[in-house]
């Protein structure tokens, strides 16, 4: 059913969506014949109701309110300030109670093969290696195992308690995984900020809809590291180890402290003592349990690792292998959140789990592997090139976007290097309504959810919406100029 | 005991028995100002395999501290120790005895092809990859040299020996003549270095020819590292009839196809026998560094270190008495340090 102004949609659009254009990919609000989903119906009615200029005064007062409390992330890649404020678009991404089951069900399952993996690596049998399903080589040569892991005692064998799990919708609208960050996922403090402005300026559009609350992140994290300690979680002192002001996200570090209701420390603040960890409080030496720290491996403990570390703590590994204090998340996952690992967490789930995943992989190709490297680089132009050991968007290669001059030194650089690479099909990411100048145009996104894992592993409902802010841009990290979404995971009895 | 001993101890000791060695191995840490705390780990136990056996083993410290002791990834025996009150002083004292054996002779002599193997480079990758301190190119003077050493090798014995000999040809021994962070081109173009520069090397030497190589710290019983049968003509087999002091030493093991790890002395170009005590092994002296650690304060720090390695008499540590076997007092080598150097004290 077409509508008065041609434009293909169906209901009563306002200004806002005409010319909206969902036919080019998964568009999650308007299927390919421009009907509305199930889910979104209320939502486009209510944005029918606004015209530009009031989504862009809602907007404004969402930076207001961002910028009152300090609610941003830095850019290093820039010359200029590089303190921004985090930016949030209004059209809220919406997902359904079923469809939100399937996905949770998927990313519990690919967290806790993860976490199987890495206690099997780090518990010294490595079992996975000597039956062949990932090459000892590959596991060994990863920048993120750490020798120095193998041996500590990890409480329910969790070591990863905190995962970002990146998710894409292709053409298809089936969930693919596209990344996994097991080490320090940030993102959270701005899913409980985003929906904090949402409910303060857009509590009207609320009102026809039951979302599954973001509030309690703050206890279920802390429920979880508690479990953590080495002890039982029964008067486990938890601190959030933090590398300092400077960081990124220290804005999240301290919020996490602050909805736990905990200490935020920095590696000063902490001492060790016959392989003991204490915090220097008011009241004197306290003994820490649980350490969330937020600094990367190398920088933990000076005498282990890089000795000019000043945001570490002396004498921490010791503490560690003494199995008096639990750092979370545990030393050494980055050997699983390897990008050139990640071709094979499926069989690793099949293998641990004896079941097949419920989400798939993204098609990867791995360089190592001369076939396959033949015809990832002979069809480059097509696909993407991810450098292995970067994150945050940085290095990847979009085949379709980048010119031949950059096509050829790609080649020669995994080529040169294939260990360094991995070639995955481009995905081409579902769309969603996002605030362009006047009207609502189709923007990609992504989504990360965040999966916490003690005794059982949970999946937090929702996580961060990242939109690619540019049209066509199928770069959502904010550090490449991508914005967010508050994102509803709606309840069971909602339509 | 004693009459066997006296009859054919010598013999023993040369041909077939076991060797019984005590070492002493002393760390004394001087700080110009107090510092407020200290965190340290070391690695100086010797490990006990199918060549060495530990009798008995303690580290002690003055003032007295707790020590955690674990098994590290690469199986060597790792010690924490860390003060935290007010101190211008630190000493640990390794005290042990070992029993140690002759390496078994090379028997085998894979052909160099062998080396290629899928299976056998995957389970190496380790110790075939450059590392921190082990590292070349394709094409460098490094990989050069070893192209040149296993030139006429038939055999993977024979690349580890031609690159042995080569590396003795390349580097002269002398004390003091590098520092750790030390690059092997670098090294080739000095053409001096102590018994860790030999070990990586032939390390890296080896690796880049294909064979698996791993770097050994340990301790060896001589008075001249570098030449460890020289000036004891008392002795059958060159080993000291009395205690010496030394320091720690290092040499490296080659993964020889079919057969297992092959010890060998670069720097003075022999086999590991009885005189060599393994404390542990790893990619380079990076992974298995006899001290390592931080100290919180603004002064100056100076670590002086001695090891002292005796002949045990037969009945061994059970019998404290033995007087002969007691390591022998001798001057101490001071060696200036800072932070960094602490990591890398005890190295020659």
């Amino acid at each position: 059913m077409a509508d008065v102004n041609g434009n293909g949609l169906s209901g009563s659009p306002s200004m806002l969506l005409d010319g909206y254009d969902a036919s080019r990919v998964y568009d999650e609000v308007f299927d390919a014949d421009g009907a509305v989903r199930g889910a979104y119906s209320r939502i486009v009615e209510r944005f029918s109701e606004l015209d530009a200029a009031e989504l862009q005064r809602l907007g404004e007062l969402v930076a207001d309110e961002f910028r009152r409390q300090g609610i941003t992330f830095t850019v290093y890649s820039e010359d200029e300030g590089t303190e921004r404020i985090w930016p949030m678009d209004l059209f809220p991404r919406l997902i359904a109670a079923a469809e939100w089951e399937e996905l949770a069900r998927g990313l519990a399952q690919r967290v806790t093969a993860l976490n199987c993996f890495l206690s099997d690596l780090y518990s010294g049998e490595a079992a996975v290696l000597a039956d062949g399903l990932v090459p000892r080589w590959l596991a060994v040569s990863s920048r993120g195992f750490e020798r120095n892991a193998v041996g500590i005692t990890v409480p329910h064998g969790a070591h990863c308690n905190i995962a970002g799990i990146d998710v894409v919708r292709g053409a298809s609208g089936r969930y693919q995984v596209l990344e996994d960050n097991l080490r320090n996922p940030s993102g959270i403090s701005y899913v409980a900020e985003n929906r904090a402005a949402m409910a303060k300026v857009c509590s009207w559009l609320f009102e026809d809809h039951t979302v599954q609350p973001t509030e309690q992140y703050g206890q279920m994290l802390r429920s979880t590291l508690e479990s953590m300690a080495p002890g039982g979680a029964d008067h486990a002192r938890l601190v959030v180890l933090t590398p300092g002001i400077f960081n990124s996200a220290y804005f999240e570090h301290a919020f996490l402290a602050r909805s736990m209701g905990v200490e935020l420390v920095e590696g000063r603040d902490l001492v060790v003592e016959d392989h003991t960890v204490y915090s220097r409080t008011i009241e004197g030496l306290v003994k820490v349990d649980v350490i969330y720290r937020r600094i990367d491996d190398d920088f933990l403990d000076p005498v282990a690792f890089r000795p000019d570390s000043s945001l570490g703590v002396p004498g921490l590994l010791g503490a560690l292998r003494a199995g008096t204090v639990t750092v979370c998340n545990a030393l050494g996952n980055g050997v699983a959140d390897d990008k050139a690992v990640y071709p094979y967490v499926p069989d690793l789930i099949r293998y641990y789990l004896g079941a097949e995943p419920i989400i798939d992989n993204v098609t990867t190709y791995t360089m190592w592997d001369e076939e396959q490297r033949a015809e990832a680089l002979g069809r480059l132009h097509e696909l993407v090139a991810k450098p292995v050991g970067e994150s945050g968007g940085y290095g990847v290669l979009i085949g379709p976007h980048a010119s031949e001059q950059e096509l050829q030194a790609a080649r020669a650089a995994i080529t040169a290097e294939p260990r360094e690479w991995i070639v995955q099909e481009l995905v081409q990411l579902s769309t969603l309504p996002a605030l362009a100048e006047d009207r609502l145009e189709p923007r990609h996104l992504d989504l990360r959810p965040f999966v916490l894992t003690a005794e059982r592993t949970e999946v937090f409902p929702g996580g961060l919406t990242r939109v690619a802010m540019r049209r066509g841009s199928l770069i959502v990290n904010s550090s490449q100029g991508g914005g967010s979404k508050d994102t509803w995971v709606l309840a069971p009895e909602s339509p | 005991m004693e009459p066997r001993r006296e009859a054919g101890g010598r013999t023993c000791f040369r041909r077939l028995a076991a060797v019984r060695l005590s070492i002493s191995y002393r760390m004394h840490f001087r700080y110009s100002e107090a510092v407020s705390e200290s965190q340290n780990e070391v690695r100086v136990r010797p490990r006990s395999d199918e060549r060495q056996q530990v009798l008995s083993y303690r580290l002690s410290s003055l003032p007295e501290l707790s020590v955690l002791s674990v098994i590290d990834y690469w199986g060597t025996c790792v010690e924490h120790l860390g003060i935290r009150t007010p101190h211008t002083e630190l000493e640990l004292l390794a005290e042990a005895a070992v029993e140690t054996e002759p390496s078994p002779a090379m028997e085998v002599a894979p052909a160099p092809q062998s080396l290629a193997d899928e299976d056998f480079r995957s389970e190496h990758y380790e110790y075939l990859a450059p590392s921190m301190h082990v590292c070349w190119e394709p094409g460098d003077a490094v990989a050069g040299l070893a192209e040149v050493a296993v030139a006429d090798a038939v055999s993977v014995p024979e690349m580890v020996t031609g690159v042995v000999a080569e590396v003795r040809s390349a580097l002269r021994y002398q004390q003091g003549s590098t520092d750790i962070g030390v690059t092997l081109p670098e090294l080739l173009a000095g053409g001096a270095g102590v018994c860790q520069d030999f070990a990586h090397l032939a390390a890296g030497m080896l690796r880049s020819t294909g064979v698996p190589t791993r770097y050994v710290s340990g301790y060896l019983f001589a008075l001249d590292e570098a030449a460890p049968d020289a000036g004891d003509a008392d002795s059958l087999d060159g080993a000291p009839e009395d205690a010496v002091s030394v320091q720690t030493h290092a040499w490296i093991e080659a993964a020889i196809p079919g057969w297992g790890w092959w010890a060998l002395d670069p720097t003075n170009g022999g086999e590991v026998g009885e005189r060599h005590v393994v404390i542990g092994c790893g990619r380079d002296y990076g992974d298995v560094p006899p001290v390592r650690g931080v100290f919180a304060g603004s002064g100056t720090s100076e670590v002086v270190s001695e090891v002292v390695i005796g002949r045990q008499a037969d009945d061994g540590p059970e019998n404290p008495a033995s007087a002969s076997a007691r390591p022998r007092p001798v001057r101490v080598v001071p060696q200036n340090a800072n932070r960094r150097d602490q990591q890398s004290a005890q190295q020659q």
